[in-house]
């Protein structure tokens, strides 16, 4: 019964918050008309219909969708790497991404090929950090850790270069937006990057119990019977493509990662079975409410990636006040 | 017997750690693994887990060869408590135990109420049960090593291998431990291999009714087996240990007087 009622609030959270996306904005229409606009689109005004099925809807559940990613893949990078201040961008996956962003938009003049290659080169990071940490020829979290570090600022030193050759009044601005995170043009083709997210998502939410476990140590967790290898080739795998499909459609994003599972952590315990759904509906409705705020709070957008940092900070603060530092001691 | 070695040797690289090891363990008995820092006793424990599948000769759990078995499968037959755990997450103590079910559980499994049963049960074992839904680094290092002695049982193996488990604990703490192990072996039949610095754990087994030997590594290779009271000698001490010792007997019991090193 507990359960049920767990779950049925975890669904009803996200969708929510994207029902209050729809609603507000600029234009505005009420509740009443938003209902309408979802449920008959054949009797509203062309205006209305445009501004719910074009604008708001795709924007929210993307904003939903990717803030359940960036959450739950956080979550599972602390588990698995036994270390509560890391991000699903420790190897690399948000360097990567900002890479390929930045030779689409030199090179290329941006549109569709940003977000191909930004995944693609998220993908490629996370492997090459894998490989340059085989080189010593054992496979630990820690020559892991290493490979992500060092490929992180490989490609951090490749945006640099391209930013200085860049062209200062059209291009420079662009990649700069893009660090900054949006999802201002958010329509439907982005929602093939859906797929893959889905995936990782499933992936993690799948292995949850194994989170749990193997954050007890390789060696532990390979004495009670897990095959740590595989398990974390899946989670590390499922994470990494959750991540690059979110920061390949909304830009990186890097405070959701590692505090929604925080706050995750305070309100139900450490436990990954409960916590990795938890992170998925609070990323999820943490970062659609923040795109809300992202364009309504001044006339014109601002840059969500900095939103989230300055009202999510004072919101974190008070809940380790109220929980007592969460179990940290 | 649950687990049998034959001519157990593995290196780590050019390193030879162990050279033609071989034991026999089951029944409820209780095995101490004795020697000097890097003889090769935790080597020896990581072997019989399957950590090592490259040793040569033979380790077997149950008549099953441990190198090129699943994960799982070794982890239905033999436990693991380890000489420090050290933690990152504040689960509860509940959690932790429960984490002994994982090798029973489905590859995308996650513990059902089935489980919860037996987890109470190890908790009650060890005695801690009402420690079960604390933060399990909350708690003193005694009872953390307790917890993870329950999550070990609720792991429901005929075998338990313990790498050093009492280093650190204070005398009443060490002593409850080993009372436990003693129960567990002659009440509930497990056996267990324990990895130990002190000769005088093999004593108090030998003089509670536990059927123990004592085996003593030396540089990887066997340097004396047998029931403690006979192998343990001062001169096994001296060319074990590089120390001069005193094998005092008081009622029966034994206990080492270390004086000094050579």
């Amino acid at each position: 019964m507990k359960k049920t009622g767990r779950a049925v609030i975890l669904i009803l959270l996200p969708l929510l918050c994207i029902a209050a996306a729809l609603v507000a904005g600029r234009y505005s229409l009420g509740l009443s008309d938003t209902l309408k606009t979802l449920f008959s689109p054949g009797s509203v005004t062309a205006e209305n219909y445009r501004v719910v099925w074009y604008l708001r809807l795709p924007r929210s559940v993307a904003a939903a969708m990717c803030g359940a990613a960036l959450a739950v893949s956080g979550a599972a990078f602390q588990g698995v790497f036994r270390n509560p201040l890391v991000n699903s961008g420790l190897l690399g996956v948000s360097n990567g991404a900002g890479f390929g962003a930045c030779v689409a938009i030199v090179f290329l003049s941006g549109g569709t090929w940003t977000y191909i290659l930004s995944f693609v080169f998220a993908l490629s990071a996370v492997a090459l950090s894998y490989f340059s940490g085989r080189v010593a020829k054992v496979t630990t979290s820690v020559t892991l850790i290493l490979g992500g570090v060092i490929v992180s600022s490989f490609f951090s030193a490749l945006i640099s270069i391209l930013k200085y050759m860049a062209d200062p009044y059209s291009q420079l601005p662009s990649i700069t937006f893009w660090f900054m995170g949006s999802f201002a043009s958010i329509n439907y083709t982005h929602f093939y990057a859906f797929i893959p997210m889905a995936i990782g998502m499933l992936l993690i939410f799948l292995s949850r119990w194994r989170i749990n476990v193997l954050s007890m140590g390789d060696k532990e967790a390979a004495a009670l019977g897990v095959d740590v290898k595989r398990y974390k080739f899946l989670i590390v795998g499922g994470a990494t493509l959750a991540t690059a499909s979110a920061v390949c459609i909304s830009g990186t994003i890097g405070w959701v990662g590692l505090v929604v599972p925080h706050i995750g952590r305070m309100i139900v315990g450490n436990n990954n079975v409960k916590l990795i759904p938890v992170s998925i509906s609070l990323g999820a409705g943490f970062l659609t409410v923040m795109d809300i705020l992202a364009r309504n709070i001044t006339t014109s957008e601002l840059p969500i990636g900095i939103l989230c940092a300055i009202v999510g900070t004072p919101f974190f603060v008070y809940l380790l006040k109220k929980t007592r530092g969460g179990g940290w001691r | 017997m649950i687990l049998s070695v034959k001519d157990l040797s593995f290196s780590y690289g050019e390193h030879p750690a162990l050279s033609g090891v071989s034991l026999e363990l089951g029944g409820g008995g209780v095995l101490c693994v004795m020697g000097p820092n890097g003889s090769g006793k935790s080597t020896l424990i990581d072997c019989v887990m399957g950590l090592h599948p490259g040793y040569r000769g033979s380790v077997t759990l149950d008549g099953m060869e441990v190198s090129g078995t699943q994960r799982k499968e070794i982890a239905r037959r033999a436990a693991y408590v380890p000489q420090n755990h050290s933690i990152t997450f504040p689960y509860t103590v509940r959690e932790v135990v429960m984490m002994g079910r994982t090798a029973y559980l489905s590859p995308f499994g996650t513990p059902s109420d089935g489980g919860e049963e037996l987890c109470e049960r190890a908790m009650r074992r060890v005695g801690i049960l009402d420690l079960a839904d604390k933060p399990y680094n909350t708690i003193s290092g005694g009872e953390l090593r307790l917890v993870i002695l329950a999550r070990a049982l609720c792991q429901d193996t005929q075998l338990i291998l313990m790498d050093e488990p009492t280093a650190h604990l204070d005398y009443r703490n060490e002593l409850v431990f080993l009372e436990i192990v003693s129960e567990l072996c002659l009440e509930d039949g497990i056996s267990i291999l324990i990895a130990t610095h002190s000769p005088d754990q093999a004593f108090y087994f030998e003089s509670h009714g536990v059927q123990v030997s004592a085996m003593f590594l030396k540089k990887g290779i066997t340097a004396a087996e047998g029931r403690p009271s006979d192998v343990i000698t001062a001169e096994l001490l001296e060319d074990v240990y590089g120390v001069r010792a005193k094998i005092l007997e008081s009622g029966g019991e034994k206990t080492i007087l270390l004086q000094r090193s050579l």
